[in-house]
């Protein structure tokens, strides 16, 4: 799952906004108001609230802000789908949580021929679907038949089998899978295996959302049970996981859409766990009892995405990015006017690591930091003589102006639920504007229809890597290309690179670790150099977790990694419940209590004053 | 007021009558405005934080709104240098506080004035012309007046690319009904009378009746309107703000508290970011409210006040 997009991007969920009373509450409607929220914070808190539910099951409660884009293996790409998809689908190899080398899931081994284009997995025997039936060489098979045949089902991990000649299974345990070419992504195939006696029966891959029939039929750890958009997501523990089944009874994802929320029912229990905390919500925290903040170098970049001119395969161009942006100059002119250590000092406040290349460091392998006279450092003086010398001079208001004689102002998209893009924007804008160059930060709900359209200048982006890079890689290749204006393609932002390209076609050909390794940041390097995707920052994963309630948990990697958003399902299969769980269910159930009694109260008592008072005013009025 | 009959005048121009009169209104005004004490207490902190707003260039500048050479560390505690703490980008919390009054100032008097613009026109319009357009007219003011307001504003700024001229559009465009309504039926009361209809025998138009005759008798009720407007769109300025549905880069109270939420200073229990632009919102907006009161007191004829 290299390719979550954390934002939402593709098709995000417009935001839900609290109703705020517009007026001033006069004293009767502000204590009525009072009294309703106290009494709506009952159904508010769900049963399954604490580790430790009323009926003694064992549930783990997760909250989360990103919206569900489909429970579809084939269509999901956002962090919270693939994440959920990983726990209800096994795929043939999974990642070591240790050191993310390849692992047995549904492949107990594999192998490949001598000219390495036929590889062979052996299917474990000892697996079944939640319905009772085998897992089969022939459900596998399936899955990249339909990839490899239907466009519609390649549309969130296409890019692995468009080398695929031949998928076959000879036997129910043998998984044979015949290559064009060489592809060095054979064991970390991510790609969640599907039941074909289910998916056989479903018509338009396009359409089919995986969410009305429940519960889904799976074979990973979980078991999809409940979903409600912007709710929640229920999924109960698989009993009969080969690996073993998760200890706690149900897994729970809630929907916060305000991460202070968030953190609030944290500290009262009703959550186990919350991510994507604020420097500010870190600290306070942080040494609070039963609550274990974890601060790890995360698997993200945030990156500020030019575009370069949106185009389809078919060599129409479409969109109206600035043309100014097609020259390298420029392009590079502003990221070196953009000081990253200032962001990371104030934005993160130190929770995250100064962006270079296209890989964050957590993946040494293939991590590449430019040299130092190839390092656009933080430079505003250069980055005003490469504008001049891209002929963008300045006239007599101070104002760069563009060749069409107007002065330059970009439209920077970005998304509205991302407190961080908007503080980032803001030292943007002051950067830039000493530059001479205006800018226009939009700041959207749903970033996706500008996105697509091509209708912006620089945009916020960022993708959760893999241990391998292959999809993120793929992303910015001009096969990643729409077919045409009107269809969605895998890019990111319409990059297409005669040289990037043919690094990327070389390492998904080359086998050799080291080798691949080398071609793979030289790609990055490439990358680098044009301009287009200039990472800022690697976010931490900065996360916590109720101790009274989640005993154990294996972060990923092993010593310093995040457990939100994992290559795997190791965070929550490995999870194991406090015994002292539901210590602070008191507290909580207590103060519903109270408040509701002071509700009902107050309701009572200004019911009772309206009363008086109308009897009052029906007497004078007689 | 214009309805009441001038007390005959040494021989002057009709210019100079008009001039006399109106200042006579005026005064009297003022005598009946300063016996509403709540009103003068409006008025006395609405001066202030008039003033507040207006020197703010020269008391803060306009550099206290920038980023890039924000001089503390993010989120810091109040202190000597820094009375209100600092802010997520370690700018100083009490200047922002008052540059941004100006943002939430503005918006609240535009939003309010345009809302009651058209309100008005419609109003008098609706209660002029009457039969097919003003029932027309009415119903959409019907319309507008059961939409929940603020879902329509947030929609609205939704739509439309962030920045404070949408805001303000947002604004206005919501809360013009109650206007109209009460502008219709002061128009209606007022073209009921018989010097109207002797306008319109001397050949008065529409236009002439309107402007010359209605426009004047509905202008107290309008301006005590806008007055008490401008408390409701201070508050949802700043309801919008917060919601994240105004121009970021922009300081505003609305958006100060949108920014202490997002850094999460709530649960953080940063009160120092959350209090002060919540109180300076509220006390605005109580201001408004006193004086529109009071002026609404003195002006309304269905209030019936000492005549």
């Amino acid at each position: 799952m290299s390719t979550q997009d954390q934002h939402g991007r593709k098709r995000p969920a417009a935001r839900i906004p609290r109703f705020r009373a517009p007026r001033l509450a006069t004293t009767g409607g502000f204590v009525a108001a009072l009294a309703l929220t106290a009494a709506l914070a009952t159904p508010l808190a769900p049963a399954a609230q604490q580790a430790r539910a009323d009926d003694g099951k064992k549930v783990l409660t997760v909250a989360v802000a990103q919206s569900v884009d489909s429970l579809s293996p084939f269509l999901a790409t956002r962090l919270v789908s693939t994440s959920i998809l990983r726990l209800t689908y096994e795929y043939l190899t999974n990642y070591d949580p240790k050191d993310a080398h390849a692992v047995p899931g549904l492949a107990t081994e594999w192998k490949p021929s001598a000219d390495k284009l036929t590889w062979t997995y052996k299917i474990r025997s000892d697996a079944t679907w939640s319905d009772g039936e085998k897992v089969t060489a022939e459900d596998a098979a399936w899955t990249f038949n339909k990839m490899m045949t239907d466009a519609n089902a390649a549309t969130a991990n296409g890019s692995f089998v468009t080398n695929f000649k031949k998928v076959t299974a000879p036997s129910p345990t043998e998984l044979v899978i015949e290559l064009d070419k060489p592809q060095a992504t054979m064991t970390s195939l991510d790609v969640p295996i599907v039941p074909k006696h289910v998916w056989e029966k479903v018509g338009d891959f396009s359409k089919f959302n995986n969410d009305k029939d429940f519960p889904v039929v799976g074979s990973g750890p979980y078991i999809l049970k409940d979903y409600e958009p912007d709710s929640y997501v229920r999924l109960e523990a698989n009993k009969k996981f080969w690996r073993g089944a998760p200890e706690f009874d149900e897994l729970v994802f809630k929907y916060y859409k305000d991460g202070d929320a968030a953190v609030a029912a944290l500290q009262k229990g009703e959550v186990s766990f919350v991510s994507n905390l604020t420097p500010a919500q870190a600290d306070s925290l942080e040494g609070q009892d039963d609550i274990k903040v974890n601060d790890a170098p995360g698997r993200r970049f945030l990156a500020l995405a030019v575009n370069p001119g949106a185009r389809a395969k078919d060599g129409e161009r479409f969109g109206d990015g600035h043309e100014s942006l097609l020259d390298q100059r420029v392009r590079q002119a502003l990221f070196l006017a953009v000081d990253r250590e200032t962001l990371i000092d104030k934005v993160y406040q130190g929770h995250a690591v100064e962006g270079e290349g296209y890989i964050p460091p957590r993946y040494s392998t293939y991590y590449w930091k430019p040299s130092a006279d190839q390092k656009l450092a933080h430079d505003p003086a250069e980055a005003a003589r490469l504008l001049d010398e891209a002929g963008y001079q300045k006239n007599s208001e101070g104002k760069r102006v563009g060749k069409d004689g107007k002065p330059i102002t970009y439209r920077v998209l970005c998304h509205a639920t991302d407190p961080n893009d908007k503080a980032i924007g803001q030292y943007l804008k002051e950067w830039w504007g000493e530059l001479g160059i205006g800018m226009d930060l939009q700041c959207l709900d749903n970033v996706s229809d500008p996105w697509l359209a091509g209708t912006y200048d620089l945009a916020f982006d960022g993708w959760s890597v893999s241990p391998d890079p292959e999809s993120v890689l793929f992303l910015h290749t001009c096969d990643a290309l729409p077919a045409t204006p009107e269809d969605t393609g895998a890019t990111d932002n319409f990059i297409c690179d005669k040289k990037y390209d043919d690094l990327y076609t070389r390492q998904h050909a080359e086998y050799d670790p080291a080798k691949r390794a080398d071609l793979v940041k030289q790609a990055v390097s490439r990358l680098y150099d044009t301009g287009y995707m200039n990472v800022m920052a690697y976010p931490n994963a900065v996360e916590a977790y109720r101790t009274d309630q989640i005993a154990s948990i294996t972060t990923m990697p092993e010593g310093a990694g995040n457990i939100y958003g994992q290559d795997g399902y190791w965070s929550w299969w490995s999870a194991t419940p406090a015994d002292s769980g539901g210590s602070s269910d008191g507290g909580g159930s207590a103060g519903v209590i109270t408040g509701v009694v002071v509700g009902v109260v107050l309701l009572a008592g200004v019911g009772g004053f309206l009363a008086m008072r109308r009897r009052a005013t029906a007497e004078d009025r007689e | 007021m214009t309805t009441e009959a001038s007390p005959p005048a040494a021989p002057a121009g009709p210019r100079a009558l008009a001039r006399q009169r109106r200042r006579r209104a005026a005064v009297r005004f003022w005598r009946q405005y300063r016996t509403h004490r709540a009103g003068l207490v409006g008025l006395a902190a609405l001066a202030l934080f008039a003033l507040l707003a207006l020197t703010a260039p020269l008391t803060v500048g306009s550099d206290v709104a920038g980023v890039t050479d924000a001089p503390g560390r993010p989120m810091e505690s109040p202190s000597a240098e820094f009375p209100l703490g600092t802010d997520r980008f370690g700018r100083d919390l009490l200047g922002l506080l008052v540059w941004g009054s100006r943002v939430s100032l503005l918006v609240g008097l535009l939003a309010a004035v345009l809302s009651v613009v058209i309100g008005a026109l419609v109003g008098i319009t609706a209660g002029h012309y009457k039969g097919m357009y003003a029932t027309v007219m009415m119903r959409v003011t019907d319309w507008f007046l059961v939409m929940p307001a603020l879902v329509l504003a947030i929609a609205l700024a939704t739509v439309l690319p962030r920045s404070l001229g949408t805001v303000i559009l947002a604004i206005g465009v919501t809360s013009w009904p109650t206007t109209a309504r009460l502008v219709r039926a002061q128009t209606l009361a007022v073209e009921s009378r018989p010097y109207i209809e002797r306008a319109k025998a001397l050949g008065a138009g529409h236009v002439h009746i309107m402007t010359r005759h209605v426009l004047p008798n509905v202008m107290p009720l309008v301006l005590a309107q806008t007055t008490l407007m401008v408390s409701g769109s201070i508050l949802t300025e700043a309801t919008l703000a917060f919601l994240g549905l105004g121009d970021p880069t922009v300081v505003s109270w609305g958006g100060m508290l949108q920014d202490a939420r997002e850094a999460g200073a709530v649960s953080a229990g940063d009160w120092w970011y959350l209090v002060p632009p919540g109180i300076a919102i509220a006390g605005v907006a109580l201001t408004f409210t006193l004086c529109g009161r009071a002026v609404e007191s003195v002006l309304n004829p269905r209030l019936g006040v000492a005549r």
